[in-house]
């Protein structure tokens, strides 16, 4: 245990670089978000050493890097530079105590953080709360549906949470009581929680957004019939003519529907952003498909949407989303990541809703099917069903003639 | 901006938020409410789009022009860019070069920002400098417990939308949350509850627009917002002391909300943002 005057001293000695006692943050932290309906877990793993540290923010099994970690007076500055935000936090008696923190138009978005030393102890639901759920939210009397697939994983319970516009990522946390449910989505932007418990047959709670926004939700267990439009419905293509497209590849020269990596071939266009964690989600499974189709003619194209529409920024979050997979087909940087204006890039498309959104084409080039959204891993059955579907579609447009 | 001049205003804050809680004993005012306060203050001072760094807003039509003195906006030391609207996708175009522009999202430019603000027809441009050089922090009424209040939101009869000015001045579809009736200095009221969703994504606040009899005199004058904070199931605490200024109490440049029927209390209520000026 260090109190307060301890850090004072590691932060003076490290500025003068005199030899520095052990590292005080090093290691796992238990952490949370205390957003106005109750506090949203996540975990921090810190590394390295004072003047140097580094360290991951942890959603559940999924972790990312900070970008820096800096000492800022008394405090230190996690760093999350992809969505402009920080955690500041001040450490204490073997606690951290701070604020997380990204800039808006209308004022600072801050949400109160703390976190003890540790890892959040695994919380298997109960089997009366695990399978696939059909949730209605209602917000100021107006209904939406969403779907709700909890399932035990190896750090508690595992949950995703999708709607029509495809699925939120994964959430994870954990369950106090047999019949109540608290799983919590925190990647460094999205600030989600789910709050419920088992009423009867009925699934009631929460949906907690950012510190204040809370929305109700019921949901009952799903018989199997539709409850979400299913993902081949949403967005609707025009099917009469070849896709065309015309965006530079990040080395600025400009790839259309006529490239010989495209023209004949069948092809997977992935509609995606570096940003959308759903589509890190999404991008082992497309290289798997590619592993298995390539060789039998499906070719991949990516058409990235990022944040801010500067050329060098944008290129620089493709590439890096490039090198995590190791992806080898072509990214194309196509435009900003707003749905109007990513629609109005893809005139052949109408209704585009949702990052990712997969098109499909024959080998006329004429688009077969769009598929909006991707279930992730952590639906566990429902991800399987689609990845067979996805396998289906490439099969049936790879024995086209 | 040099480090010189940004010192003094730096210290002001440090001194407004020291002395600004003089008036009545510091335990009173919860320290989560003097945290926002100061957070806002430096968010303020310091944001590229504080509204007291904002130049200009124009409607934003089918284009427009910045820069040189003959554009539709001019700007010291600036080429001349030119803001398109194609297809529904705005783009910044300067010199052969072309970059789409989000909705609310700051595109530096030179020493300035410009923020798309809006959507559709009503789309308009703001132009912010870097380092507002006439920004005063925000002031305070002592806090007052009594007017921290829990209330039930009733929820509207019906669903419905409204489109409405935010406290940024902007446009956007609100839905109607319902009505929360209150008894401030033994008056009875039934305040109108809007949601003002944010730009993009799954939060949204319950704001309250409201005036009071201290309107003009202490505080300003087209009135304030107030948000409503959860407590449990339909409960909210509403806390006049959060009372908050449009950002049209900053700058001219942003436009005020009209008043919402009904939410007009017939007390002052000696709460929250105070404002000094002496216009609208």
């Amino acid at each position: 245990m260090i109190p307060g005057s301890g850090s004072w001293l590691i932060l003076l000695l490290a500025a003068v670089g005199m030899p520095t006692p052990k590292p005080t943050i090093a290691g796992p932290w238990r952490a949370v978000l205390d957003q106005a309906g109750g506090p949203l877990r996540f975990v921090m793993r810190i590394g390295g050493q004072p003047g140097a540290w580094t360290g991951v923010l942890c959603n559940g099994p999924n972790c990312q890097p900070f970008s820096a970690i800096q000492p800022r007076g008394d405090s230190l500055v996690f760093e999350i530079a992809d969505f402009d935000a920080t955690i500041t936090a001040v450490e204490r008696n073997d606690s951290l105590f701070g604020f997380y923190r990204n800039v808006g138009n209308r004022g600072p978005r801050v949400i109160p953080f703390r976190a003890g030393r540790g890892t959040w102890a695994a919380e298997p639901a109960s089997p009366a709360l695990l399978g696939r759920w059909d949730a209605t939210f209602v917000s100021d009397g107006r209904t939406s549906p969403r779907v709700v697939v909890i399932r035990n994983g190896a750090t508690g319970i595992e949950a995703a949470f999708i709607a029509n516009s495809g699925d939120y990522g994964i959430f994870w946390g954990g369950a106090s009581t047999t019949d109540s449910l608290d799983i919590g989505h925190f990647d460094g932007t999205f600030v989600f929680r789910l709050t419920a418990r088992l009423d009867g047959d009925t699934l009631r709670g929460v949906f907690h957004a950012g510190l204040r926004t809370q929305t109700r939700f019921t949901a009952v267990r799903s018989s199997g019939a539709r409850h979400l439009t299913p993902p081949t419905e949403i967005t609707r293509a025009d099917t009469a003519t070849p896709f065309r497209f015309a965006f530079p590849d990040l080395e600025g020269r400009m790839v259309t529907a006529d490239d010989p990596r495209v023209r004949g071939h069948v092809v997977l266009v992935d509609i995606f952003g570096s940003w959308c964690s759903t589509c890190h989600d999404a991008a082992p499974t497309l290289l798997d498909l590619y592993r298995e189709y390539h060789d039998r003619g499906l070719e991949i194209v990516g058409l990235a949407y990022e944040v801010s529409g500067d050329s060098t920024l944008d290129n620089r979050l493709i590439r890096r989303f490039r090198d995590k997979f190791g992806i080898t087909w072509p990214l194309l940087r196509a435009g900003i990541n707003v749905v109007e204006a990513t629609a109005a890039t893809l005139p052949q498309l109408q209704g585009f809703t949702a990052y990712p959104t997969t098109v499909f084409l024959g080998r006329d080039g004429r688009i077969r099917e769009v598929r909006a959204g991707f279930v992730g891993p952590a639906a566990g059955a429902q991800h399987v069903r689609q990845v067979e579907e996805l396998r289906g579609t490439i099969e049936r447009l790879l024995k086209e003639p | 901006m040099s480090s010189g001049s940004r010192l003094p205003r730096l210290a002001g804050l440090v001194a407004w938020a020291c002395l600004g809680t003089t008036a009545v004993p510091a335990q009173q005012i919860p320290a989560e409410l003097a945290r926002q306060r100061h957070e806002y203050a430096e968010w303020l001072a310091t944001a590229a789009v504080s509204p007291f760094a904002a130049l200009v807003q124009r409607p934003l039509g089918g284009g427009l022009t910045i820069g040189p003195p003959d554009t539709d906006i001019p700007l010291d030391s600036l080429v001349q860019h030119r803001l398109a609207l194609r297809n529904g996708v705005v783009s910044l175009e300067q010199a052969g070069s072309t970059r789409p522009v989000a909705r609310g999202r700051p595109v530096p430019l030179g020493r300035y920002h410009l923020v798309l603000a809006g959507g559709g027809p009503g789309a308009a441009v703001i132009v912010y400098e870097a380092h507002p050089n006439h920004f005063t922090p925000p002031t305070y009424y002592p806090y007052d417990p009594r007017l921290v209040l829990a209330v039930t939101l009733r929820p509207a009869e019906r669903p419905a939308t409204r489109r409405v000015l935010g406290p940024d001045g902007q446009d956007v579809e609100a839905s109607e949350a319902g009505t929360v009736a209150v008894t401030v200095g033994g008056a009875a009221i039934t305040l109108t509850v809007r949601r003002i969703p944010d730009p993009d994504g799954e939060e949204s606040e319950l704001e309250i627009f409201f005036r009071d009899a201290s309107n003009g005199s202490g505080t300003y004058p087209a009135g304030r917002f107030v948000r409503l904070e959860p407590l449990g199931v339909d409960r909210f605490r509403l806390d006049l002391n959060r009372a908050r200024n449009p950002f049209c109490a900053y700058n001219t440049i942003f436009a005020c909300p009209a008043p919402w029927r009904g939410n007009a209390f017939a007390a002052a209520i000696p709460a929250g943002e105070q404002y000094h000026g002496t216009t609208p």
